[in-house]
């Protein structure tokens, strides 16, 4: 079976990844149009000179890693008190969470920031978009980080509260390492929703405040772009270059 | 319980600004009227509920839950096997994890333009066949049922594949060496043992497929030539296009329903997702 | 597309910005695609104010934000048909014809336009057509050309048509097929179109905007429903294999405006970026880019010949006068439209 497995996941890895590198070898096309035409580095040079792509891709990158890390931390506290003892409207609220529609997160999140802002003088900005993410990340980090929890043994905590430990050190020192690859998932989900976000993003960014995808999709609505793919190759390969490199160094 | 409870807090209050909130304006804006030029005003009504009584509804609604329902199925038989790849990889396994993730940090969009491509009369899919002489006329890949659900696996596969691997790593090799021993060959041992024991993992990865093809628009408006209306395509217009939205509310209210009701339908004793 | 003078511009443009990074800033928000690249550089060097430029992608979008009258933004690009609407919501500022000394460059047709007589309240800024994309092959092999809306029924195009994902655009095509306005929200009217679009949509390979072009180009699809822009670049991309029809049953003109948002506290340097986007160099840069036709008359001067006579983007004044502008739907006409295309798509 393992072979059998083997030969399935190299078919899998390449469904998965031959949109993307042909997205890139396109991104290398000297015309505009789906025809090959000739190499050409123009649209990386393009992409440099878009101020308003490089802005919007730091923005993003920002958003996303102040989600993440916020959505992972919350959430995983959140996952280990619902295990300890259920909150019906906690969960409740959660599963709505999961359930609603981006459009009517996005929608709803706007009514409500615009409700406010007739008293607080804000304005829509990176903090809002910061809020929303966080917001429906939170449900999946719970989500990956308590059906871990659900197969654990409750005794093991117990077992250290018999030995002495106090609540939170039977949480840090016990339970947390078995959860450490729930959580790194649960990052992982929770960036890739942040990062890839359009709908609710777009209803709730301000002037300051476009992400990648606000651009790509302005930019795609109006006929494809090889710039796109070049943006896109960059990402990737950017970020395979950094998994890779951390692979790399945990292992030595 | 104290520390619980501190715990909790930081998620409820979140939960209480992002979600209950939001939800209770929309309730609210579900019962008023639609304003000249968008926006909502009084009077109070409960018209936007008695139109959802329209055929035309039910017809969206059903095609949305049989598209998303196909969706979820493949992508669970695509990912299982893939989880359990990464799963038995040993060292390589947060490698081979991050390279299932890696493709998603690109813009959905994009990836869904690159299947756009892919599939065309004149794309490589059909160029080949054609070459090939396996076929005459180019196939039309594209702008059907087909290609939107093709889009939606490529799209939430990794949701299907990061619950299912953290069930399958922490699994008790044990009990499949039992399965063994018992005379069990390994697709029987995998019927009989692995997937049960999988179940909290298939389940949670079903819901956080299930639910978001429910409400997309995107793909079948890009790979479906925006030919058909799906749930999400209407409540999206009702909320930009036809800036209408009560009636936008009162059909997201209905979705969020129907899908409360599957959920709840599909739980199982100790075993909530949530 | 002069790379290596847009780096340098850039360059300018930002190190002029970073210098003046205390002074004064102004929110543009714009269809996307519709400024030369060095436009808002060239503005932001000569006038010292930093601009920041944000895109949308339709009107409903663009209306979202702005509609609280607290979104940050200051000038906007509305379609003709939303000014009425938009001002009767008290989002628009009124312009201040001194400060607009360019206006007199504006073509004459758009002097006094239908939506606001004495622009008060927008300046028109770029308009097109909405017409027929073909393949010049259905001529020289089929012996055909499209040359009306009702062309785009022949079951000859099956599986090679597109239509606008646009439900004013396609219904205004279907009303114009049974010779009513396109404006029309007479129920009998409207239900009649709809039936139109019903029987037409097996034809239908797909509703498709802008994204056609790529499309066109590469011979896919064999006849569209496109603006007059796409169809500009298309044709421009591929100019032996397609042609563009002003259909002979009539078509919609649209235009978009400039205007200036009444929440807006930079009103002067607001203005003072319409008087720069009015001069007739920076319009033609504009049309050159980015194959839209612009409201401004004097820039035609400043357009190379085979610009300034392309059919598609210019065409003769009698043409033209087959074309009907989009106005402003009531609310229930607005809401039957809805419900119609709901019904077609379903």
């Amino acid at each position: 079976m393992k072979r059998g497995l083997t030969v399935y996941a190299v078919f899998a890895y390449a469904f998965l990844h031959v949109p993307l590198l042909i997205l890139a070898v396109f991104s290398f096309n000297s015309s505009r149009f789906a025809v090959w035409q000739g190499f050409s580095l123009q649209w990386y040079r393009a992409v440099a000179d878009d101020a308003n792509l490089i802005e919007s891709s730091m923005n993003s990158l920002i958003i996303a890693i102040v989600a993440t890390g916020v959505a992972t931390i919350i959430g995983t506290l959140a996952a280990y008190g619902l295990w300890k003892k259920g909150s019906a409207w906690l969960s409740g609220s959660l599963y709505l969470s999961l359930v609603t529609p981006e459009i009517v997160t996005g929608a709803s999140l706007l009514a409500l920031f615009q409700w406010i802002f007739r008293f607080a003088h804000l304005r829509l900005g990176m903090h809002t978009v910061i809020l929303a993410h966080v917001g429906f990340s939170l449900a999946y980090v719970v989500v990956v980080v308590l059906a871990r929890l659900r197969s654990y043994d409750r005794t093991l905590e117990e077992a250290a509260l018999d030995l002495g430990a106090t609540e939170f050190g039977a949480f840090w020192r016990v339970t947390l390492p078995y959860l450490v690859p729930a959580i790194a998932a649960a990052a992982m989900l929770a960036f890739t929703v942040s990062i890839d976000d359009y709908v609710i993003t777009s209803l709730v960014a301000g002037v300051d405040s476009q992400t990648l995808p606000m651009v790509i999709y302005a930019m795609a609505r109006r006929g494809v772009n090889p710039a796109l793919n070049a943006v896109s190759t960059l990402v990737v390969f950017g970020l395979g270059m950094l998994i890779i490199l951390s692979e790399r160094l945990r292992r030595t | 319980m104290k520390l619980r409870n501190l715990f909790l807090a930081p998620t409820a209050l979140l939960m209480a600004v992002t979600m209950l909130a939001p939800l209770a304006i929309i309730v609210v804006y579900s019962l008023l009227t639609r304003g000249a030029y968008g926006g909502v005003e009084l009077p109070w009504t409960i018209e936007n509920y008695s139109r959802l009584y329209d055929p035309v509804y039910a017809i969206i609604f059903l095609r949305s839950f049989w598209i998303a329902a196909v969706a979820t199925a493949l992508c669970l038989v695509l990912g299982f096997p893939l989880a359990m790849f990464i799963a038995r990889s040993g060292s390589r396994k947060n490698l081979y994890l991050s390279l299932v993730i890696l493709p998603f940090w690109t813009s959905f969009l994009i990836r869904t333009y690159a299947w756009m491509f892919l599939l065309r009369d004149t794309g490589i899919v059909n160029s080949a066949l054609l070459a090939l002489r396996i076929i005459r006329e180019p196939l039309p890949l594209l702008y059907n049922d087909g290609a939107v659900i093709l889009g939606l696996v490529y799209g939430f596969l990794p949701f299907m594949v990061l619950p299912l691997y953290a069930t399958i790593e922490r699994l008790d090799p044990s009990l499949l060496e039992a399965a063994a021993d018992l005379g069990a060959r390994p697709w029987r041992a995998l019927v009989g043992v692995t997937l049960p024991l999988c179940a909290p993992g298939i389940r949670a990865g079903a819901i956080l497929v299930f639910v978001p093809c429910l409400g997309t628009y995107l793909t079948s408006d890009l790979l479906g030539g925006s030919k058909t209306v799906l749930i999400g395509n209407l409540v999206q217009n009702q909320f930009t296009a036809s800036r209408d939205w009560p009636f936008g509310a009162a059909l997201s209210l209905a979705l969020m329903a129907i899908a409360m009701v599957l959920l709840f339908a599909a739980r199982r004793k100790g075993e909530e997702l949530l | 597309m002069n790379v290596t003078v847009n780096r340098r511009t850039f360059l300018i443009g930002a190190a002029t910005a970073a210098a003046c990074s205390r002074g004064p800033r102004l929110n543009v928000f714009n269809w996307s695609d519709y400024v030369a690249p060095d436009t808002v550089a060239n503005f932001e060097r000569e006038f010292g104010i930093r601009v920041r430029y944000g895109t949308y992608e339709s009107v409903p979008e663009m209306l979202a934000k702005v509609m609280t009258g607290n979104s940050g933004w200051d000038v906007i690009f509305p379609s003709a048909e939303y000014i009425q609407p938009m001002r009767d919501m008290g989002l628009l500022a009124r312009l201040n014809h001194d400060w607009l000394p360019n206006l007199s460059n504006l073509d004459g047709q758009f002097q006094q336009p239908q939506w606001d007589p004495r622009l008060e309240w927008c300046v028109p800024y770029m308009h097109g057509s909405t017409g027929i994309v073909y393949q010049r092959s259905l001529v020289s092999q089929q012996g055909w050309t499209p040359r009306a809306w009702s062309d785009l029924w022949d079951a000859r195009l099956a599986g090679k048509l597109t239509m606008l994902d646009d439900p004013p655009e396609v219904f205004a095509a279907c009303l114009k097929t049974l010779g009513y306005s396109l404006n029309s929200s007479d129920p009998s009217q409207l239900k009649a179109a709809q039936q139109r679009a019903i029987a037409q949509k097996p034809l239908v390979r797909a509703y498709l905007n802008a994204e056609v072009r790529d499309q066109l180009v590469a011979g896919d699809v064999a006849a569209a429903q496109a603006w007059a822009v796409t169809a500009a670049q298309a044709i421009s991309a591929a100019p032996d294999k397609l042609a563009f029809a002003f259909p002979s049953d009539g078509f919609p003109r649209y235009a978009d405006n400039v205007a200036i948002l009444r929440e807006s506290g930079r009103q002067e340097a607001a203005h003072q970026f319409i008087n720069y986007l009015l001069r007739p160099q920076v319009a033609a840069a504009i049309v050159e880019t980015t194959r839209t036709a612009a409201c401004n008359g004097a820039a035609q001067r400043y357009l190379p010949k085979a610009l300034r006579s392309d059919p598609v983007l210019y065409p003769p004044a009698e043409i033209l006068a087959r074309g009907e502008w989009f106005t402003p739907q009531s609310a229930a006409g607005q809401r039957l439209r809805d419900r119609l295309w709901t019904e077609i798509k379903t």
